[in-house]
């Protein structure tokens, strides 16, 4: 795996609490809605989410597949597209030059804080790139409008860019299937990162990647966000990654969070029974013992089960857990989770053999 | 220069492509000598009628009293205007509506295409005809093809819609609409090179079909007859009966060019599909698909 990619901070460093986080989502609800041709659904992809992060932090958000991570993501960036609706809830980010609810902008108000403040590396980040367009096309139809360079000013803008990020400008006459993949992501990143945002969504931007390659885009990433101060909200399901590069870990499943903490917090001492789970999944040297299998599979997003959706799968449900969702809360300092087990005696809840 | 570099690989490779080339290369020179016809295209009984082809008429002259040649070359110069300015604005017809069809989707992509799928279904011929018989004197050469461009850009409309549909899918599509792109410079920025190398290849046969349609119209009388085209010639041979008095160069050689000029056509739109599609390509390197 990505070794010494750098130390993780250790659990009684605690940052000093901010006044303002730069990004707030409260109690977000995003569904998916499809009324049409008699068929009338309701996919809960996004349920009830409430996170904050913090300036120059790097905050993972992890899951397995359909667990709602991309549609929480495209709701905080505002890329919403029918079906996915937001119910409920708020997303407000506190930039530099003033306070800004994503929901309540104008598209052009959007539109003026995407590239500039807020950037997007979007998920299979290979097919972002316009394959019959060169990359400075790319760069000069994705990035140009937010820059104020024009002509001249912004190729060199560019080419010094690329440049702080370790790649030959003369990728810029390259097409796209010219380049090989880590190449592709590198550049895609840069695309994203031209302005300097102050936060940056990360989709999964490794994946389908080597280790070698993840180990440079990683790095990559982890240089741009010290370089330039941004957050980042950093997306994937693979756990090894988030040891490795966030501050901070959200775990969710199917549409809720369920647990959030300082990296090293959730990975030493998990608070939910999933998190437990999903971290004695991972390979250790020199544990040769079998991996149990947790039963059954996550709930359908479109009928879930009432009450805390793990508790089909959970062995330490009770009684609450079918009948309530159990809310967020904070147990140990910096380090919430949502399990009604946790809640009345966190000790119960222990890393599973 | 790599343009160049494609054409010499098209010659030397593709049999069709060469072949085509010098049957287009042929009727456009032929075309290009109206620009030194020694008669005006319309005046009659400028040298004797009804001499066969000799060394001094190479072509023969009609019953007219016009030379076969030289009227063949403003001829084939109209004919291969018409089906030119007719490909070409039903390509800016088919290219709008499909691609901002297959773009927009929703209620812009119902709308478009119903109107789409009126104008593939509607008859053609008997719709030109009745054209013709309304505005009669009214139906000049640029009319006709303004109505044929406007008849004629529906199939490939279609073809278009189809590939922006699944250009609207993909990743730099949302990446663009991220950024704050509009409509139009998403579709003719990002979407019309995609499109490009097949609307060349469809112009191809646009201009065949059109020709075809102004051939069929003239030889009917249903155009404007005194504007000579390959169409207006035969009108005018079967109106003396030439073949019937035995004039058959009259009648024999418009045909013998128009002929040339569908096949070398054809022949280019085929190889153009083997330059464009890269799996016809890898199997002529031997590769398989």
């Amino acid at each position: 795996m990505i070794a010494e990619l750098r130390s993780i901070p250790s659990s009684d460093v605690v940052k000093a609490p901010q006044a303002v986080p730069l990004l707030s989502v409260d109690g977000l609800k995003a569904y998916y809605k499809v009324k049409l041709f008699g068929i009338d659904r309701e996919v809960r992809a996004v349920d009830d989410v409430s996170l904050k992060i913090n300036r120059n932090e790097i905050y993972g958000l992890a899951g397995e597949s359909s667990s709602g991570k991309t549609s929480l993501i495209k709701t905080i960036a505002g890329a919403i597209r029918p079906p996915l609706r937001v119910v409920e809830g708020s997303v407000r980010f506190a930039f530099k030059d003033g306070e800004r609810d994503v929901y309540k902008l104008s598209p052009h108000e959007l539109s003026a804080i995407r590239w500039s403040h807020l950037s997007y590396i979007m998920q299979g980040s290979m097919s972002v790139l316009n394959p019959v367009r060169r990359i400075k096309h790319a760069f000069a139809d994705f990035a140009l409008p937010h820059v104020s360079a024009k002509g001249g000013d912004f190729t060199s803008l560019v080419e010094r860019h690329l440049k702080r990020l370790h790649l030959d400008p003369a990728v810029l006459q390259a097409y796209p299937h010219e380049l090989s993949g880590g190449m592709r992501q590198r550049v895609t990143i840069a695309l994203a990162t031209i302005c300097s945002p102050e936060f940056i969504i990360a989709d999964e931007p490794t994946t389908a990647l080597d280790v070698i390659v993840q180990k440079g885009v990683l790095s990559m990433i982890r240089e741009i966000q010290q370089e330039f101060g941004s957050s980042v909200l950093f997306v994937t399901h693979d756990m090894a990654v988030h040891a490795n590069l966030t501050d901070r870990l959200g775990i969710m499943y199917a549409g809720r969070l369920v647990e959030e903490g300082r990296t090293r917090d959730v990975f030493k001492r998990p608070l939910h029974p999933y998190t437990a789970h999903l971290i004695s999944s991972l390979p250790r040297i020199g544990d040769e013992a079998p991996k149990k299998g947790l039963e059954g599979s996550p709930p359908s997003l479109a009928d879930p089960p009432p009450g805390c959706r793990f508790h089909p799968r959970c062995p330490l449900a009770i009684d609450i857990c079918r009948r309530e969702a159990p809310p967020m809360v904070e147990i140990l300092p910096g380090h919430r989770t949502a399990c009604h087990v946790a809640q009345a005696d966190p000790a119960r809840v222990r890393p599973v053999a | 220069m790599s343009t160049l570099r494609i054409l010499r690989d098209l010659l030397r490779y593709n049999g069709e492509f060469a072949v085509g080339l010098m049957l287009v290369l042929i009727v456009l020179a032929v075309a290009g000598c109206s620009f030194f016809s020694p008669y005006p295209p319309m005046d009659v009984y400028v040298v004797p009628p009804d001499v066969p082809p000799s060394w001094e008429y190479p072509l023969g002259t009609t019953s007219r009293g016009q030379d076969v040649f030289w009227q063949l070359t403003f001829a084939i110069r109209n004919t291969l205007l018409f089906g030119i300015v007719v490909a070409a604005l039903s390509r800016v017809i088919s290219l709008l509506v499909g691609l901002i069809s297959g773009y927009k989707g929703g209620w812009v992509d119902r709308i478009l295409m119903s109107i789409n799928d009126t104008f593939v279904v509607v008859p053609l011929f008997p719709i030109l005809v009745l054209f013709y018989f309304i505005m009669r004197d009214e139906m000049t050469w640029a009319m006709l093809a303004i109505i044929t461009a406007l008849l004629g850009w529906a199939y490939d409309a279609r073809l278009i819609r189809s590939i922006a549909m699944s250009l609207r899918t993909r990743e730099f599509t949302r990446q663009a609409v991220f950024s704050g792109m509009s409509t139009g410079k998403i579709v003719f920025q990002e979407h019309l090179p995609f499109v490009l190398p097949i609307v060349f290849s469809t112009t191809m046969n646009n201009i065949n079909w059109s020709i075809g349609i102004e051939v069929t119209l003239s030889v009917l009388g249903f155009t404007d007859i005194n504007t000579p085209t390959i169409g207006g010639m035969i009108y005018w041979a079967n109106q003396h009966t030439a073949m019937v008095s035995g004039i058959w160069w009259w009648i024999t050689f418009p045909i013998l060019l128009v002929i040339m000029l569908f096949i070398g056509l054809f022949l280019l739109a085929i190889s153009m599909n083997e330059y464009i599609d890269p799996r016809s390509r890898l199997s002529r390197l031997g590769g398989q698909a």
